[in-house]
């Protein structure tokens, strides 16, 4: 185990580096004077030029590269262009309450999402599951603006019961400090998510049922209930974890959305106003946590699934 | 009444009465009738053996005893016995605290049928605490207790094991322990050895007997395998499209078997005393469809004795003597009597005395190759030609693990001559038929076809070799492509290789077909319209198509019922001597092997351990573990001797990664001795064709026991 888990670790590392050099090779080719973006349309060549030379941004590609890896491991991140702060602070502030809201999202899809889709398989073609399923493929449908938009105008407008805008409050734990304010966004998070996971949930079930443990388990004489809870969920959970490790970069993307739509200022909203600002330190550094995220969601997923299903080991 | 419960339970000795079961499955707009008015009888201590084909109820019999039918199923009617309690009809709370407890049933496939991600102290202890409400601790100690008496070697270490970390035979012991855990009064097992080696079956059996009369249980032993039924049941049950064709006590039902059907069933499995010259009996066509219900005896479109009170009337059950129950019309009378016809014969080169000996016909109609052989050496030389796979996960210290697939494998196959290859699962059978066809290169060692190098040739050079070179598979289903019509199959491998017109190249497929014995009409049909018989039968005419001159059928008829198997084996055999092909037959089955190979080779962890004309081997087997195979094989005779338990191979196979020292199969073999384990035996010759790889090989004496 200790083996694999090593092995697994240092894919994932390559894998970070392969990332950062494509992501700074291209936001190098998409602008190569930084000088000009901080400085302005009306600075003098000569300024940015020199603005250029002391940053070292006239240096070849693979040497800035090679400075600004160096950099990062020391934990810097860089500088920002535009709001004069160090990037590093700026999305620490900001991922933990992305992270807050994501979480708090992917929980409450999966806590209903889970049983939904064991109910489902467990009564397969009732009408339970067609009017499951039926709504499962709308709500895939539906875009999660339009989503987080019907939510403003029912649950905001109409029955004022949740604020249309998330709490502006500083601190990562609005979640539970301000729940109310919070709702819509969690909600739209959630609702976005639980189609994937009920339908996926769904068929690893139906998978399972399938198996001939399943009937060796009513063969012992256990009820239902236990069948469920001893035996098939943790095997039908498995594809689950594995897809929501894998799900972290959507999550973020979904972030993106909710977060500008609910003007909640976690890293979705710095990333869009960073790209309208062409503050590409910024963008680099959230694209590159992206990567670590994406990376670190396979490798969490991989180890808890090993550790889940001993059989993995043998083969991996 | 003279169901098969005539004798009521007044002595107490019955424990399970079924009488005229049926059973209903609602799919969709089908109502399939797996079971229609089954009656069948057990008395304590006893095992009922249920036997039939695919699809002919016996599994769903089993599911109705234990109220695990399927979803949408019902029994509409008949009622189960179990020891004066009535199951038809019991509440489901009720049935449950039956379920694990007073019957317990043992699956099939011991790989899915145990939870993955749980240790198996704790599935094997489940149903105790369930039942007997016993402490974790308490539960887990009696898990302990029935894994030691299910053989499983240091069960305590075991106990925290996960299902995959054992070997198939072990599991198959876990599962066993797990149903028997709470000493049920019945046990149900479920073709619970189907997935095993023929060496683990026999021991898994053998344990299954022992327990129950340990344990005092009944057991209800569901098995296609007259064999198996032959030698471990004391009543059978005979099952065809859900009815009881006939029951009574084994030896009875054997000595005079009375329906047709049995009859039939009996006639055409390959056994080991065949006689290799005669066509084995067939039965023609396929089982019924169970969908529709049809008026008269169920067996009456394939049965040769049908009249047309057959056609109109099902027969009524008839008790005869000694509880031998039969619903037939014309019941035969005494043993299965196996009409033949004779095959003609070409005499096949190096082929062992049977072949040479004049047939009744006589060689009148020589075969067109058989001739070019001596000649010109042989068509198929194989010189040491070894397979290592990679094994998963690198060793500790970064060195490769290989699986030895192949180690060192020689032999030679003459035109027109048929050799056979036989071993359990994993030996490497089937990694070295795919060398031989060129679908796999060795890791050194060489093919040599025609005096030519296959192993060596560059993939351009190799390609209109191919066609020469063809190969049919186990399962055709996975080897047809189901997009495609049966035509477009077998016209493929003719354009690829540009044979012909497109009008042709149809004719050519039609010829096929018809050799193979199948209508024109299936040009039109896709494979999954087809039966299993009938897709093994394409697979064949496809590997045919390009008239090889080497045919090498991988398990040809493993994924068919007996009386399917009958057809295909006889179709087979009718193709080599016709077309002088020389072939090699690859499979697990001793006797299906026996009965199509002129010579055999008998392999053992990628070696091969014996060769010789198949009555050599057969007949006078050298190595203990050739010998310990046909120990291990029920024949489907009770009378027939048993080996004694000595001759039989132990445990299970070793791990091909790291193959034991000296000869691979000492870790099994009662007369392995120090030499043995320094030494690896070569194969050396016992008589002129036959040869062992053996420092102790079995007299003549020793191996007929
Ligand atoms: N879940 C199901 N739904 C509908 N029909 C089924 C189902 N399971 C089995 N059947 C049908 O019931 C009939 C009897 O099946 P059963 O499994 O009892 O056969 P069997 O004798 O055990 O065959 P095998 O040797 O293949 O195990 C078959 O026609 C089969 O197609
Ligand atoms: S009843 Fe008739 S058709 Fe059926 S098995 Fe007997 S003889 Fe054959
Ligand atoms: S060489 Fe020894 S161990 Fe191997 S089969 Fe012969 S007697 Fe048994
Ligand atoms: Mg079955």
């Amino acid at each position: 185990m200790t083996w694999y888990v090593l092995r697994r670790l240092a894919v994932s590392l390559l894998v970070l580096l392969g990332i950062s050099a494509v992501v700074f090779l291209m936001l190098h080719l998409v602008s190569d004077s930084p000088g000009r973006v901080v400085l302005g349309q009306r600075a003098s060549p000569e300024a940015v030029a020199d603005f250029n030379r002391e940053h070292g941004f006239d240096r070849p590609v693979v040497a800035q590269y090679v400075g600004y890896l160096g950099r990062l491991l020391q934990g810097d991140l860089g500088r920002s262009y535009k709001l004069n702060e160090d990037v590093g602070t700026l999305l620490a502030r900001n991922a933990g309450r992305s992270a807050m809201v994501s979480l708090a999202g992917l929980v409450l899809a999966l806590l209903i999402a889970v049983p939904l889709g064991i109910l489902q398989a467990v009564r397969r073609n009732s009408v339970v599951d067609r009017v499951a399923t039926a709504a499962s493929y709308v709500l895939y449908a539906t875009p999660s603006f339009l989503l987080g938009l019907l939510l403003i105008a029912v649950f905001s407008q109409t029955i004022p019961i949740f604020p249309a805008e998330a709490s502006q409050s500083h601190s990562p734990w609005v979640v539970f400090t301000d729940p109310r304010a919070m709702a819509l966004p969690v909600i739209t998070l959630a609702v976005t998510s639980i189609a994937v996971f009920a339908q996926y949930q769904r068929s690893a079930a139906l998978d399972q049922l399938g198996q001939d443990y399943i009937r060796v388990a009513r063969a012992k004489g256990l009820p239902e209930r236990l069948i469920l809870t001893r035996h098939l969920l943790r095997n039908a959970c498995l594809p689950l974890v594995m897809l929501v490790g894998t799900l972290v970069p959507t999550l973020l993307a979904g972030n993106l959305i909710v977060e500008s739509l609910f003007n909640y200022p976690g890293l979705g909203l710095l990333f869009l106003n960073s790209l309208q600002r062409e503050d590409y330190p910024v963008l680099l550094a959230y694209t590159l946590i992206g990567g670590v995220l994406t990376v670190a969601g396979n490798f969490v997923a991989d180890v808890v699934v090993a550790a889940a299903d001993r059989r993995i080991e043998l083969s991996a | 009444m003279s169901t098969a419960d005539g004798s009521a339970n007044t002595d107490g000795i019955r424990l399970l009465t079924i009488r005229d079961l049926s059973v209903e499955i609602w799919r969709g707009d089908r109502i399939v009738r797996p079971v229609r008015g089954v009656s069948l009888a057990l008395d304590r201590g006893e095992t009922l053996g249920i036997v039939g084909e695919t699809g002919s109820g016996k599994s769903m019999t089993g599911l109705a005893i234990m109220g695990m039918l399927p979803a949408g199923g019902r029994i509409t009617a008949g009622s189960i016995d179990l020891d004066g309690r009535e199951l038809v009809g019991l509440p489901a709370a009720r049935y449950r605290a039956i379920r694990g407890n007073d019957v317990a049933m043992v699956f099939q496939d011991s790989m899915t049928a145990l939870n993955p991600t749980k240790r198996i102290g704790e599935q094997v202890a489940e149903p105790v605490r369930l039942h007997r409400g016993a402490s974790k601790r308490e539960a887990r100690a009696r898990a302990e207790e029935m894994l030691a008496l299910v053989g499983l070697p240091r069960p305590a270490e075991r106990l925290d094991d996960f299902p995959h970390q054992l070997s198939g035979g072990m599991r198959q012991r876990v599962m066993i322990a797990m149903a028997l855990v709470c000493e049920p009064r019945l046990v149900i097992a479920d073709e619970p050895t189907t997935a095993l080696d023929v060496t683990v079956q026999a021991e898994i059996l053998d344990l299954l007997d022992d327990l129950r009369s340990r344990l005092g249980m009944s057991m209800i032993l569901v098995t296609h395998d007259m064999g198996v039924i032959a030698r471990h049941a004391d009543r059978v049950g005979v099952m065809y499209a859900g009815r009881v064709a006939e029951t009574g006590p084994t030896s009875e039902l054997f000595a005079r078997t009375r329906h047709r059907y049995t009859q039939a069933l009996l006639s055409s499995i390959p056994s080991l005393t065949q006689d290799r010259r005669e066509e084995l009996f067939s039965i023609p066509g396929a089982p019924p469809d169970l969908t529709v219900v049809q008026a008269g005896c169920p067996f009456a479109p394939r049965c040769a004795a049908a009249t047309d009170r057959c056609r109109a009337e099902l027969p009524p059950p008839v008790t005869e003597a000694g509880g031998h129950v039969h619903s037939c019309w014309h019941p035969a009378e005494g043993p299965a009597a196996r009409t033949r016809a004779r095959l003609v014969v070409p005499a096949p080169a190096g082929s062992g005395p049977t072949a040479s000996e004049p047939t009744g016909s006589g060689p009148t109609a020589s075969g067109p190759a058989g001739s070019g052989s001596t000649a010109s050496g042989p068509r198929l030389r194989v010189v040491d030609l070894r397979r290592e796979h990679p094994a998963g996960g690198a060793g500790l210290f970064g060195g490769r693990r290989t699986v030895k697939a192949v180690s060192g494998v020689s032999f030679e196959v003459a035109a027109g001559e048929t050799f056979g290859l036989v071993g359990e699962s994993g030996c490497g059978k089937s990694s070295l038929g795919r060398m031989l066809v060129a679908l796999d290169r060795p890791t050194s060692g060489e093919v040599i076809f025609d005096g030519e190098p296959v192993t060596r040739m560059s993939a351009r050079a190799l390609g209109p070799r191919r066609t020469e070179l063809q190969m049919m598979f186990q399962d055709s289903n996975a080897s047809l492509d189901p997009r495609m019509r049966i035509g477009a199959i077998l016209r493929e491998p003719l354009a690829i290789q540009g044979v012909g017109t497109r009008a042709q190249r149809t004719a050519r497929a039609r010829e096929l077909l018809r050799d193979v014995g199948l209508p024109a009409s299936v040009l039109e049909r896709y494979p999954h319209e087809l039966s299993g018989g009938q897709r093994q039968r394409v697979g064949l005419a496809r590997a045919l198509a390009l008239d090889p001159k080497v045919l090498v059928a991988d398990e040809p008829v493993s994924a068919l019922d007996v009386s399917i198997r009958s057809q295909v084996l006889n179709l087979m055999r009718r193709v080599q001597l016709e077309r002088g092909l020389s072939s090699v037959v690859i499979s697990h089955d001793l006797a299906v092997v026996r009965y199509l190979a002129d010579r055999v080779g008998v392999m053992y962890l990628g070696k091969l351990v014996e060769t010789g004309t198949t009555d050599e081997v057969y007949g006078s087997a050298a190595h203990p573990y050739t010998a310990g195979l046909l120990a291990a094989i029920p024949e489907a005779d009770p009378g027939a001797p048993r080996a004694p338990a000595a001759a039989r191979v132990r445990g299970e196979p070793p791990s091909p990664v790291d193959p034991p020292s000296g000869c691979r199969f000492r870790t099994r073999c009662a007369l392995a001795t120090a030499l043995c384990a320094q030494e690896e035996p070569p194969l050396t010759p016992v008589t002129g064709t036959h040869h062992v790889a053996c420092h102790h090989p079995l007299g003549r004496e020793e191996s007929r026991s």
